[in-house]
């Protein structure tokens, strides 16, 4: 390692210097850093190609090559991905999917996140390009593989133009093209520059493989970005820079709505040393300091003394108001107190009526309870914004849709969209966190800042301020009734009283209930005859925000312990009650079969283990977004706190690409699972997060983690999502095998609420 | 002899009337209101600031000394009064004797007695001077507010006033902090400040049956020698090597006083308070002569014990078996080191630490379990404060390390129980992370 | 208190002058002052661990690291880790294991498996959860326990040969 010791100046110019034809992997993870602000990039070549790609034709999305792929004399194979990689492994399937119609190995993709336009938004019948929902390759997959499939077309054009061949005497093997008659062969390095400035063929002119024949779709090929983790070279927001860049830290106001009314102590600010200036940044409620040092800056920050002012008006834009005595605890209590019937999400049958008819004895009753919380990403937001000398604005953030984040700042700042550059490193984490949240992320007061001082600001959130301004995975209390008939359920009625994530952030619309809010409560699948769902809208004082698996991350702890209990009151084994109630669901049958098989047979327990300790397990199952899970986890008590020994996963996403993500995936979502149910809850007293940071806001640590056995089926079904759906079957597989231990009902997340002493 | 016992009786009852309606004399009494100079107003808010008067008659995002802060007391909870200077709700009607009443006898206007949460039994030491300047500041320094009084959540009969009538005739000692001949200046006025406006023994004085502190001077070698108070044990300020400052020189203790910490120590708990609105806003003379004055006063070796000797350890992962040491290793060392040795004045050590070489182990409990609140330094909030434990380490977990640290490096507090633990986290809320910053104007 | 001091700090065999306040966090000083980016910071209370490095052999946790006391120790980061056999074998593993997801945290995991690795080339599974407490919120737990077992497991296969 060089020293650093030199001006920003000279790195930047020695970098510069050294960008050559072949650059190396660690260079362009740089220049995707920003770091050469600009230059590298143009070395490279993708914005060239990108400007000669535009004179070109109208293209549909997802088939202009050459704004896609590089590929360099070396082979290496440079490609703009249209999702962004957060942990979830997008780069990787996204090279899997690209190389493996384009008959290059994984392996030599360097992939970085595209800019903005057209050509990417990719998506079918999707929202055209966001990485969320577990959306990414499901709704990507066929036009992924016919880019791959149209670049290699256009690789092979060019060398039948060099040998003056015809292509179908053409075939490939990964990297090179291949004239069999001739035992002639030239490497995808050296036919790019050519083979990209051709035209793109017609997108139904190219046919796609066998999934017979495929050589990397389906396998454990391995992630092409975990030495660059592993060794600290992988770069995030937060360690962008560019020439002649100030920092800043804000301190915000400690109830949304707030205003500043005066700074008690500007001057002394001001003076403090390493501080550059101090700005009231008016439509954010929050004070910011800029200095050439960060810590400095934070510093200042928090040393500002403002005289904050109460909300007035009407709330605006959606920017909710908090109340100065708004406390969680008891928004809960009122939340399951409601006895309003709600709106329906789903019908059929009578539920109702056969309810209010049943006996005492068939009627089983309880109200669950949910919490807020945090997304709790390692990454505090940050933002870097950058005005050029003619007023085009260039932004590095941390974002799950670029196009969606670039016309917002437009709104925002009045620029015309192409005078607008939105550059999107990979996220340290996300979780729902990085979509636009009109309060919630930084680059509004990074360019209020930037553009008020006229150089370039860096500014992030320090954990303190993030806690403060996360929004919030919505709080629940819901309502279920169930009636019995001949040791079955015959009648469901779930009420859940709440605001949804998508009406918190969108507004509430009257006539419609939000999905998101009873997913995970609708649209069951188990056979039973009379249901009713509904949704009982009740308005937050907190922003609210998608968190990883959204609606289902609550409510199938919901649906699911309750199930348990109505499986109790007739009698039944829940196992043999799941079982029975999805009978003529062969796809379920079987996965709630592959589950209880990798856990060695079905027992609720309480039984003894090896080691002396009492343990249960419990069971549970889920369908989020197109894929199907079913979880079942084994518990004790150790000294008053629930310990998950192991977490049994089955999960079939209809067809896959890779089973070592997806195993790394329903690990990740067990985890995040388990840290919710046992740990997590965002508690507000007096308008204000009692946790700023995570000491009071503990999340799962390695020795609370559960040992983790995944079974992956691969159903053939229609692709479902992989990110989330590993995550809902979690808390209510633990809550039920603790219900099952303690010989009582537990109600609510998380479980650290409970005494569970004796 | 019944009659005698009635005589006794009407003769007691009527003293007790007489004594507790009686209205204390003040040396003030004749004065009339001139409106004072501003050198005078200053003078006053300096005197505010040794007394320490923001910390408990303002509250946070409330105007300056509009009172409001709630204090659990045993039988019930009561609230600081609005001492601005508006005349409805605060003391704008005060005349000068009044003031002086209610600051050094407790006695309202009214003639009600104060609750000794008022601290009058030190403010009874205050010079007339610093009396008058006070008021000159109350009364011209701060911005009036209209706040009504909080009622005390006191239940009858003990909400009767009277009783502290003799409170305060058994337990203060009456007049103003007369200097000791055979002293130095530097002594005295060290000695003014701890006892009188500084009111130090409120919290480091141990208090007998009926709440008093047992000493309100040197004489006794009660006085500052330690003491429990809402779940902290602020330590002895005599020359205790465990206990008090015996190993601190008076360097040491004028910076633990201006900058609010030291190779020894940080603040911590309600010392923090005391910090952040008083002492780092004294004078280089008057926090020396502080210094001087603690550093005169004498240990007490039958409650010190036995000198602590630093015996160095490493704590490493082949210990780890060991509950404690685990969780040591896990939560505590990445601050205070594996060696317990703290970051220099950052981050203090543990090894000689004065709450682990105590045997009352209420600080150590609460500050693992709720940290401590932000040390704001001439206006700069602490660059690292201790985060609460209470959501991450059961109450066995932490019993288990403060058990481990208190018998490590020499120290010698000794184990700590669980029970004492759950009892402490039922009592008690965790420090804010906010910066809480009490304004004067 | 405003102390600012010239300091020289040892850092991957090289000496940076820096002139920082006493009290900054040497986090804040890697990562701004002389641009090492890959040690990171997740929350500035010790709580997670991401701005984990080396000093003098010992896995500290740079946010709570007041630069004046760093000086005149050595200080090393994920930057130089590969030049570290013991840290060039965990590198190894995390790559074998594929262990990181987001990756956030991972400069300061494979920091604290090679301090304890080095400490304690063959940990037992009490020493592996003293040492390894750093917070992943991508639960990538079971494969860096994994890893650590391989290398743990390599290291006696060596060690008895």
């Amino acid at each position: 390692m060089k020293p650093l010791t030199q001006s920003v100046d000279g790195q930047f110019a020695e970098l510069t210097q050294e960008v050559p034809v072949n650059v190396s992997r660690r260079r362009f993870l740089l220049s995707s850093a920003g770091l050469a602000a600009g230059a590298l990039v143009l070395g490279v070549g993708i914005p060239l190609r990108q400007a000669r790609a535009a004179e070109q034709q109208q293209l549909p999305a997802g088939t202009r090559v050459p704004a896609f792929l590089q590929i360099t004399p070396d082979n290496q194979i440079y490609f703009q991905s249209p999702f962004v990689e957060g942990g979830q492994g997008i780069f990787t399937a996204m090279a899997q999917i690209v190389g493996e119609e384009l008959d290059a190995d994984p392996a030599s993709f360097i992939v970085e996140n595209a800019p903005t336009g057209a050509d990417f938004q990719v998506m079918i019948a999707g929202p055209g390009r966001i990485t969320g929902g577990s959306m990414s390759v499901r709704f990507s997959y066929p036009v992924m593989r016919r880019l791959g499939a149209l670049a290699r077309q256009m690789l092979l054009q060019a060398a039948a133009t060099e040998w003056k061949v015809a292509i179908t005497e053409l075939t490939t093997e990964p990297g090179k093209v291949l004239h069999g008659a001739s035992n002639r062969s030239l490497t995808y390095g050296e036919l790019a520059s050519k083979a990209l400035d051709l035209p793109v063929p017609d997108p139904d002119s190219v046919s796609l493989k066998d999934p017979k024949d495929f050589r990397w779709i389906g396998k454990s090929v391995e992630r092409i970005d975990v030495y660059e983790k592993s060794t600290g070279k992988a770069q995030y927001s937060i360690d962008m820079k560019v020439d002649g860049m100030l920092h800043a830290a804000v301190q915000h106001a400690p109830r949304l709505g707030m205003t500043v009314g005066d700074i008690l102590n500007l001057a002394q600010v001001k003076a403090m040393r390493g501080v550059h200036s101090v700005h009231i940044l008016e439509g954010a409620g929050a004070v910011a300091v800029v200095a050439p040092h960060w810590w400095d800056a934070k510093r200042a920050a928090e040393a500002v003394q403002v005289d904050w002012q109460a909300a007035k008006g009407e709330e605006q834009n959606n920017v909710r108001h908090m109340p100065a005595d708004f406390s969680s605890e008891a928004f809960s209590e009122l939340l399951a107190k409601r006895t309003d019937k709600g709106q329906d999400a789903e019908a059929k049958g009578d539920a109702v009526k056969l309810l209010d008819a049943a006996a005492p004895e068939a009627l089983v009753s309880a109200t669950y309870r949910t919490q807020y919380v945090h997304h709790a990403q390692l990454e505090p937001p940050s933002a870097l914004a950058r005005f050029d000398d003619n007023g085009a604005l260039e932004l590095w953030l941390p974002n799950q849709a670029p196009d969606m984040f670039l016309a917002d700042v437009a709104k925002r700042t009045g620029l015309p969209a192409n005078k607008i550059t939105i550059n999107s490193p990979i996220l340290g984490g996300f979780f729902g966190r990085h979509f636009l949240y009109n309060t919630a992320n930084p680059y509004p007061q990074a360019i209020e800042l930037a553009r008020k001082i006229g150089k370039p600001v860096k500014l992030i959130w320090s954990r303190e301020e993030e806690f403060l301004r996360d929004p919030l995975r919505p709080m629940a209390a819901v309502r279920l009734r169930a009636a019995l008939q001949d040791k079955a359920p015959v009648a469901l009625e779930v009420i859940s009283s709440c605001e949804g994530p998508t009406e918190g952030i969108y507004g509430h619309n009257p006539q419609k209930v939000d999905e998101t809010a009873v997913e995970g409560l609708a649209g069951k699948s188990y056979e039973i005859p009379n249901v009713r769902i509904a949704q009982d809208y009740v308005k937050n004082p907190t922003m609210l925000a998608y968190w990883r698996s959204v609606g289902n991350s609550m409510n199938d702890f919901v649906y699911e312990c309750f199930l348990d209990e109505v499986a109790d009151k007739a009698g039944v084994d829940p196992y043999e009650m799941r079982k029975q109630l999805l009978k003529d669901n062969p796809r379920l049958s079987h996965l709630l079969d592959v589950v209880v098989q990798s856990a060695g047979g079905w027992k609720r327990g309480p039984f003894t283990a090896e080691d002396g300790s009492k343990r249960a397990r419990g069971i549970a199952m889920a369908s989020p977004f197109g894929t199907e899970a079913a979880s079942i986890a084994e518990v004790s008590i150790e000294n008053g706190t629930v310990r998950v020994h192991h977490v049994w996963e089955a999960i079939d996403p209809g067809s896959i690409v890779n089973p070592a993500i997806i195993e790394a995936q329903v690990n990740s979502a067990v985890a995040l699972g388990l840290s919710q149910v046992l740990m997590e809850e965002v508690v507000y007293k007096n308008g204000k997060p009692l946790a700023r940071n995570y000491d009071m806001y503990p999340i799962l640590r390695p020795y609370e983690m559960a040992k983790v056995h995944v079974s992956i089926v691969e159903s053939g079904a229609k692709m479902g999502g992989i990110g989330e759906p590993g995550l809902p079957s979690v808390p209510p597989a633990v809550v039920n095998a603790v219900s099952q231990l303690l010989g009582r009902r537990i109600r609510s997340m998380p479980l650290s609420r409970e005494s569970l002493q004796g | 002899m019944k009659k005698l016992t009635l005589v006794v009786v009407i003769v007691i009852i009527v003293g007790a009337v007489w004594l507790s309606n009686r209205t204390p004399d003040s040396p003030f009494a004749a004065q009339s209101a001139a409106v004072p100079s501003a050198a005078l107003i200053q003078q006053g808010e300096y005197v505010a600031r040794l007394s320490d008067c923001v910390a408990c008659h303002t509250i946070p995002e409330q105007p300056a000394f509009s009172g409001g802060l709630k204090m659990a007391t045993p039988i019930g909870a009561i609230y600081s009064t609005n001492i601005t200077p508006d005349k409805q709700t605060g003391i704008g009607n005060y005349s000068l004797a009044d003031f002086d009443r209610v600051l050094r006898h407790g006695v309202a206007p009214d003639g009600h007695r104060l609750y000794p949460a008022m601290p009058y039994p030190s403010y009874a030491k205050l010079h007339d001077d610093d009396v008058k300047a006070l008021y000159a500041y109350f009364m011209h320094g701060v911005a009036p507010v209209a706040q009504v009084n909080h009622s005390s959540e006191i239940p009858w009969p003990l909400n009767m006033r009277w009783p502290l009538a003799f409170w305060s005739v058994l337990f203060t000692d009456g007049g103003s902090y007369q200097p000791q001949a055979d002293k130095d200046e530097k002594w005295n006025r060290g000695a003014y400040l701890v006892q009188g406006p500084g009111h130090c023994g409120s919290c480091h004085t141990p208090r007998g049956l009926a709440m008093q502190e047992k000493a309100l001077d040197e004489s006794s070698e009660q006085f500052l020698a330690g003491a429990l108070l809402d779940g902290w044990y602020a330590p002895s300020l005599r020359n205790d090597i465990n206990i008090g400052v015996g190993r601190w020189s008076d360097e040491d203790i004028y910076q633990f006083l201006k900058n609010g910490r030291n190779k020894h120590a940080v603040v911590y708990g309600s010392m923090t308070d005391a910090y952040n609105n008083s002492t780092q806003f004294m004078s280089d003379d008057d926090l020396y002569a502080i210094a001087h004055y603690l550093k005169s006063l004498p240990s007490n070796p039958q409650l010190d014990g036995k000198a602590w000797q630093h015996q160095p350890t490493t704590v490493s992962t082949e210990m780890a078996t060991q509950p404690g040491a685990h969780t040591y290793m896990t939560r505590c060392a990445a601050c205070h080191g594996s060696d317990g040795m703290g970051r220099e004045q950052w981050i203090p050590p543990l090894a000689g630490a004065t709450s682990m070489l105590t045997h009352h182990d209420a600080s150590a409990i609460n500050i693992t379990l709720n940290g401590s609140s932000r040390i704001v330094s001439q206006g700069v909030p602490d660059a690292y404060r201790m985060p609460p434990f209470r959501q991450q380490l059961s109450d066995q977990e932490i019993a288990d390390v403060l058990s481990f640290i208190r018998t490590t490096w020499g120290n010698h507090g000794g184990d700590v129980a669980v029970d004492e633990v759950q009892a402490m986290r039922h009592d008690t809320d965790p420090a804010s992370s906010d910066v809480i910053i009490l304004q004067m104007r | 208190m405003e102390l600012w001091n010239d300091m020289k700090l040892q850092i991957n065999q090289q000496t940076y002058d820096v002139d920082v306040a006493e009290d900054t966090p040497l986090l804040w000083v890697i990562r701004d002052n002389l641009g090492m980016t890959g040690t990171k910071y997740g929350c500035g209370l010790a709580q997670c661990g991401a701005c984990s490095v080396l000093i003098d052999g010992e896995v500290v946790r740079s946010c709570v690291m007041p630069a004046s006391y760093a000086e005149g120790k050595q200080i090393i980061t994920i930057e130089a880790i590969e030049q570290d056999d013991v840290g060039k074998r965990v590198v190894n593993a995390w790559v074998n294991h594929q262990v990181p997801q987001c990756g956030y945290c991972q400069s300061g995991q494979v920091m604290a498996a090679t301090a304890l690795l080095k400490a304690t080339p063959y940990p037992t599974h009490e020493e592996i959860s003293a040492a390894m407490g750093n917070l992943c919120r991508c639960g990538t737990y079971n494969a860096i326990e994994a890893a650590i077992d391989e290398l743990a497991k390599e290291a006696k296969v060596e060690g008895t040969a």
